[in-house]
């Protein structure tokens, strides 16, 4: 039973990914100006061997064409062919989705691993000034727009020197063993993961405390108070795993936005993951790139929707029955 | 405090800051646009209650703001003339409502003088007085973009969840599809396309338009989820049994029941898209040059040179903090009161 | 005896070569190396330098973008160089050249003894391959058009192993300076695969370092995909200081991908990167701050040779059928109209509030950092709405009482502004003009869009009413820029591609620009393009606003620091470069 509504949803979700292949190829498509338009404006290069690029790079072909050709390369694994860095978009790509999952994986971590026991106990304390003043912070960080955020962190690195102003990897950690390298790294990657976290943060501690104090309500709760079971195992055997049917969701949606949440971080902060090139190559309308990296961050997307239903399914008997 | 109060409460906040932008006009000392090319970047005027005699003053004064000659952007202030704030002064025409014209702002110094109560960007052009501006731009574009969002939420949601089968799924996996594109980076490309002769009005209502139908996505899954639920209720199912027609059913039992998640939504959904188009504007997209709007006025912090240098660009998202706490308030309440009726 | 000499012979040439072997130890025998002027530097010690984005290919031929090429010109060299210090042609590769009587003819004596990075010696085998490549239309590579002399491409024969002659189709006054930036290729790596077929994929970024070989002060050492470039020293350089030691003094120069301008301000503050290469004034500002506390120095080197304009769509739209701007040109294509924009313009304030004060007013196309060709006499009034008032009533427009202005027939003027919105400084100045313009009762929209749809616009619809836009010219000499004011050019922005001159002033700079084309004498040819700039300045196609002054900034341990105005303005002399 299980395995049918798998399979079902995998194969909606193939759809949906062709779906978004195909309206994102019309999108690029649609925006007037190519890859070349840039060349037109230098006076020593004529129209006539920029159209011959042009050509050569099949980008005068009509749409259904290049669809295909550009299908056919998926298959291979090549993800198709990028104009500005000239080699197939699939290498380029995987590089650098390493480095954001590396430092969407860490950031998210942290939320987590920051956002459950403030939206645990603001949910206890609920009414107090604590959680008041909880409340406070969270719409504060919540309003702030998330490029603001990112230049302030810039900002404090440079003023403070506390933190590397951007990159991955120190000039000379290069040649140096594993695990300096890897502390090189891991400092590099303090102040891009923190900024991540606080965007993160605020929405989950909301949704944490909103589910904590829904369970709390609940009446087997005050049944289980009245048996006189203390306060602690109350909140943490019997209130949380009620919660954590919301957050299942929630999490399921934490790995999906897991290669689109960092671009902003990335470019900010002169990290070396999918967000830097998403944007160079909207700007330069590398279509392939911009699709390659589209693509890819979809098929996350609906990966971490199935895993989240997949584990709702696991966790919650009552949508067993549906 | 009860809950009635927590809402009433929020509201007349809210309320209050509406209507301060609302009638920018009035209490703004300046237009939107009006330039003074000799003060870029001034820093916001230091209202003094005590002379240089230490003789104290109740009504404050400031003084003026001489520019380095060299160094542009340095400023020297000024003390031989000082300029006191009037209140009810006649300044720059503006309109109420676009119908009524009139001159008398709520304060104001006597010119030459200048008072940038938040200072000026690169301009020249006051910062307090783009602000309730902007405001109208912006919340007017939340609140638009909300009601849309919500209405469309409404609709789809209410007939996935009512319907149920195919027509559920449908809707389901193409809210999923709105959910996975990034827009942003596709709506750069989409604006490029726009003709030029747009107007400002239209640039404004279509990127209205925009965030509210790729916002339906979130509120109908929601509203789905109630009307699921709703829809097995006892007296939806008597009424059925009495052959109540599905629209009948529909408006008069099923969707009432979706009011509470409504209005939260609609509370928790403007703050979201006022932020939304702050961003959109920030990043190119939005209303553009010289209209103000809460975007616009953040968007030079984009600069590493202003964010280093001119503390005083980052008062607007300063001053959003409170606002956008009030709508949240607001949601939490109306939660809390829908929360009690619903079970 | 006989096989004793034998012996004795190759003995004592080995004697002599080990000699000459440890006595010279700075040069190869028979190596003519050139001898820079600069001061003596210690060797040793790398620097690091922010790029904007990453190289797109390491093929000269192929490289189309400005990253690519900063990294390629460290890597390559070229056979005549136009030094970025006196903007006059200097002795590279070809120690001398001859050019005949009537100027078509070229021929260029290789330095001789030269070697590629990988040790493989330099001919003119080399040069005749190179320029087989470069011309070669299947390769569409971007420097061919320069190559194309008369509508004929420049025919290169070999005399002999270290002399090329080049014959032209007719005299071309800027024909030395073609020669800058086209670097020369080693046959023996390239060759073969260009005989395959397989040109285009050659000397990407995923090539070995092994594969690639070059004259440039620098090798290319290791790429880091996303994070850097790093080249070492090539130790077969051609050019020695006067003392004798051979350049470049650096080991290793890394190249960091930093994306935009402002991150690349961060790092350098923060002390990441070595030199930063043309910054905008309003990072001046915040960098001069700190200058002695974070051991580094700001240089001001005036106005480069950028400029940044305002102009009208007077292109004929007829055949695109855009009725609504086809009707506002009646006001753009009225001489008065456009005086009285550039009357209106308040330069000072864009110098002031745009750029900080660290920019030229323009009122014509050339700008003072090109002392060679500015003409000095075109007039700079000053800001007069007064005048400009003047000017477009004397045409027919008129005031109504709340001010704002109709053309004769009454209908209200206005038109939109395209701006780029990747660039600040542009889009500034679009909303200063549209205020000023203002005051004259011209209602003006600033529509920000994308460079690339921008363009789109500009050159292919002709969907746009006026436009900011900047040119930076490659070369100070005139002729490189002829497509911008050739009437038939491509890049005639106004109305680029005409078949025949729109209007008489157009067919006159067309003839004044074919004919400096091919004057050889400097004095008749500077005469010629003054006329040139003064018929731009009376008919103002292009109101020229402002040029920004060239803003670089280094390291104090880093020697011999010469910015230049000229592009690549920090790196130009990067075989000099040395650390304290």
């Amino acid at each position: 039973m299980a395995m049918k509504y798998i399979c079902r949803r995998l194969v909606h979700a193939t759809l949906l990914l062709v779906a978004i292949s195909i309206l994102s190829f019309a999108l690029l498509q649609l925006s007037p100006g190519d890859y070349f338009d840039a060349m037109r404006m230098n006076p020593q290069i004529s129209a006539q061997t920029i159209d011959g690029i042009r050509s050569e790079y099949g980008l005068d072909r009509p749409f259904v064409v290049r669809y295909e050709h550009w299908l056919v390369s998926v298959l291979k694994g090549q993800l198709g062919f990028s104009i500005a860095y000239n080699s197939a978009v699939g290498p380029l790509i995987w590089v650098r989705a390493r480095n954001t999952l590396l430092l969407t994986s860490t950031a998210t971590l942290l939320a987590w691993f920051l956002a459950m026991p403030v939206g645990m106990w603001s949910a206890k304390k609920r009414g107090t000034w604590g959680d008041r003043a909880c409340g406070v912070a969270t719409s504060a960080l919540l309003t702030v727009p998330d490029l603001l955020l990112f230049l302030c962190l810039l900002l404090l690195a440079v003023r403070t020197g506390w933190f590397p102003a951007g990159g991955m990897m120190s000039e000379g950690a290069a040649p140096l063993g594993f695990w300096s390298k890897a502390k090189d790294v891991a400092f590099h990657l303090l102040l891009p993961c923190i900024g991540l976290a606080l965007t993160i943060v605020p929405m989950l501690v909301r949704h944490i405390r909103s589910a904590m104090i829904e369970a709390l309500e609940s009446p087997f709760i005050r049944a289980a108070r009245g048996h006189g079971i203390p306060e602690t195992r109350v909140l943490y055997r019997y209130a949380l795993p009620v919660a954590a049917n919301p957050l299942i969701s929630l999490m399921g949606f934490s790995v999906g936005t897991m290669l689109s949440a960092s671009v902003l971080v990335e470019v900010i902060l002169s990290w070396p993951g999918l967000g830097p090139l998403l944007v160079e190559g909207i700007f330069a309308r590398d279509v392939y790139v911009v699709i390659g990296v589209v693509m890819l961050s979809s098929g996350f997307l609906v990966a971490g929707n199935l895993l989240a239903d997949l584990l709702l399914l696991a966790n919650d008997p009552r949508v067993r029955v549906e | 405090m009860s809950q009635r109060h927590k809402l009433r409460a929020a509201v007349l906040l809210l309320a209050g800051i509406q209507s301060l932008i609302l009638f920018a006009g009035f209490f703004a000392p300046y237009n939107s646009t009006a330039q003074d090319r000799q003060l870029p970047f001034a820093p916001p005027t230091r209202l003094h209650f005590f002379d240089a005699q230490r003789k104290f003053h109740a009504r404050p004064f400031i003084y003026g703001l001489k520019s380095d000659a060299v160094n542009v952007g340095a400023y020297a202030v000024n003390t031989d003339r000082p300029f006191s704030i009037e209140l009810f002064v006649h300044g720059a025409p503006y309109r109420i409502a676009g119908l009524f014209q009139a001159r008398i702002h709520f304060f104001g110094v006597e010119a030459p003088g200048k008072v940038f109560l938040l200072g000026s960007d690169g301009y020249g052009r006051d910062q307090l007085s783009r602000f309730l501006y902007g405001g109208q731009i912006s919340l007017l574009a939340g609140l638009i973009a909300a009601a849309l969002s919500v209405c469309l939420g409404i609709l789809l949601g209410g007939l996935a969840g009512f319907y149920g089968g195919w027509l559920d799924n449908a809707l389901m996996r193409g809210a999923e599809l709105f959910l996975a594109l990034p827009w942003l980076y596709l709506l750069f490309a989409v604006r490029a396309v726009l003709p030029l002769h747009i107007t400002q009005s239209q640039v404004f209502l279509l990127l209205v338009a925009v965030m509210g139908l790729v916002g339906w996505a979130r509120p109908a899954r929601l509203i789905r989820g109630v009307v699921l639920s709703a829809k097995e209720r006892n007296f939806v199912l008597a009424a059925r049994g009495f052959g109540a027609s599905d629209r009948y059913l529909l408006f008069r039992h099923v969707l009432p029941q979706t009011s509470g998640v409504v209005l939260t939504q609609i509370a928790l959904l403007i703050p979201q898209f006022v932020l939304a188009e702050v961003t959109l504007t920030f990043l190119g997209l939005g209303v553009g040059e010289p209209l103000a709007s809460w975007g616009s006025l953040l968007s030079s912090l984009q600069q590493y040179s202003v964010l280093s240098s001119y503390w005083w660009m980052f008062l607007p998202a300063v001053l959003l903090v409170p606002l956008f706490l009030a709508y949240y308030k607001a949601a939490d309440a109306l939660q809390e009161r829908f929360k009690s009726v619903s079970l | 005896m006989a096989r004793a000499s034998l012996s004795m012979w190759a003995s004592s040439a080995f004697l002599l070569a080990l000699f000459v072997a440890i006595t010279c130890p700075q040069a190869l025998a028979g190596e003519d190396l050139m001898v820079t002027e600069n001061p003596l530097g210690r060797s040793g010690g790398r620097i690091v330098i922010g790029l904007r984005s990453e190289p797109k290919t390491l093929n000269p031929v192929l490289a189309a973008d400005d990253t690519s090429r900063d990294v390629i010109r460290c890597m390559t060299a070229d056979l005549i160089h136009i030094s970025r210090e006196t903007l006059k042609t200097e002795s590279a590769l070809a120690k001398s050249w001859n050019v005949s009587r009537d100027g078509k003819q070229y021929t260029l004596h290789l330095r001789q003894g030269l070697h590629f990075s990988d040790g493989q010696p330099m001919n003119a085998d080399d040069v005749l391959f190179t320029f087989r490549i470069y011309l070669d239309e299947k390769n569409h590579s971007p420097q061919r058009d320069l190559l194309v002399i008369g509508g004929k491409p420049v025919d290169v024969r070999k005399v002999d192993e270290y002399t090329v002659r080049f014959n032209l189709a007719q005299p071309y006054a800027a024909a030395e300076r073609i020669f800058d930036g086209l670097a020369i290729l080693p046959a023996h790596l390239l060759e073969g695969t260009y005989q395959g077929g397989g040109f285009a994929h050659l000397w990407s970024l995923t090539t070995p370092a092994s594969q690639f070989a070059g004259l440039g002060p620098f090798r290319l050492k290791e790429y880091v995909p996303g994070q850097r470039v790093i080249l070492e020293k090539n130790p077969f350089y051609w050019k020695k200081d006067r003392a004798g030691n051979r350049l470049p003094y650096l080991d290793e120069i890394v190249f960091l991908f930093v994306p935009s301008e402002d991150a690349q301000v961060v790092r350098f503050e923060a002390g990441d990167t070595d030199v930063l290469s043309r910054f905008s004034a309003d990072n001046f500002a915040v960098l001069e701050k700190q200058q002695t506390a974070r051991g580094y120095h700001l240089y001001d080197l005036g106005a480069g040779l950028e400029y940044n304009f305002l102009f009208f769509n007077l292109n004929d739209l007829s055949a695109k059928g855009r009725p609504e701007i086809a009707k506002k040109q009646a006001w753009f294509q009225d001489l008065r109209f456009r005086q009285a924009v550039s009357a209106a313009v308040d330069r000072d304030s864009i110098i002031r509030l745009v750029y900080q004060g660290r920019a030229t007013p323009l009122w014509g196309n050339v700008t003072p950092g090109n002392k060679l060709w500015i003409d000095t006499v075109i007039p700079h009034p000053a800001q007069s709405l007064d005048q400009a008032r003047q000017l477009l009533q004397s045409s027919g427009f008129s005031f109504k009482d709340d001010g704002s202005l109709v053309d004769p027939h009454g209908m209200p003027v206005e038109f939109s502004i395209l701006s780029s919105s990747s660039n600040a400084q542009r889009s500034k100045i679009a909303t200063l003009i549209q205020d000023d313009l203002g005051k004259l009762g011209m209602n003006v929209h600033v529509v920000s869009l994308e460079f690339r749809a921008m363009v789109d616009r500009l050159l292919n619809t002709y969907d746009y009413e006026a436009a900011v836009m900047g040119l930076v010219s490659g070369d100070a000499d005139p002729t490189p820029e002829m497509n911008v004011w050739l009437s038939s050019g491509e890049t005639h922005l106004w109305h680029p591609e005409q078949a025949k001159p729109a209007t008489a002033w157009e067919a006159e700079i067309d003839r004044l620009m074919q004919q400096q084309m091919v004057t050889l004498d400097y004095a008749k040819r500077k005469h010629l393009y003054d006329r040139v700039q003064e018929i731009i300045a009376e008919n103002v196609p292009v109101i020229c606003l402002a040029s920004p002054n060239i803003l670089v900034a280094a390291r104090d341990r880093v020697g011999n620091f010469r910015p230049a105005i000229l592009d690549p303005y920090a790196l130009w002399n990067i075989e000099q470069l040395y650390l304290h």
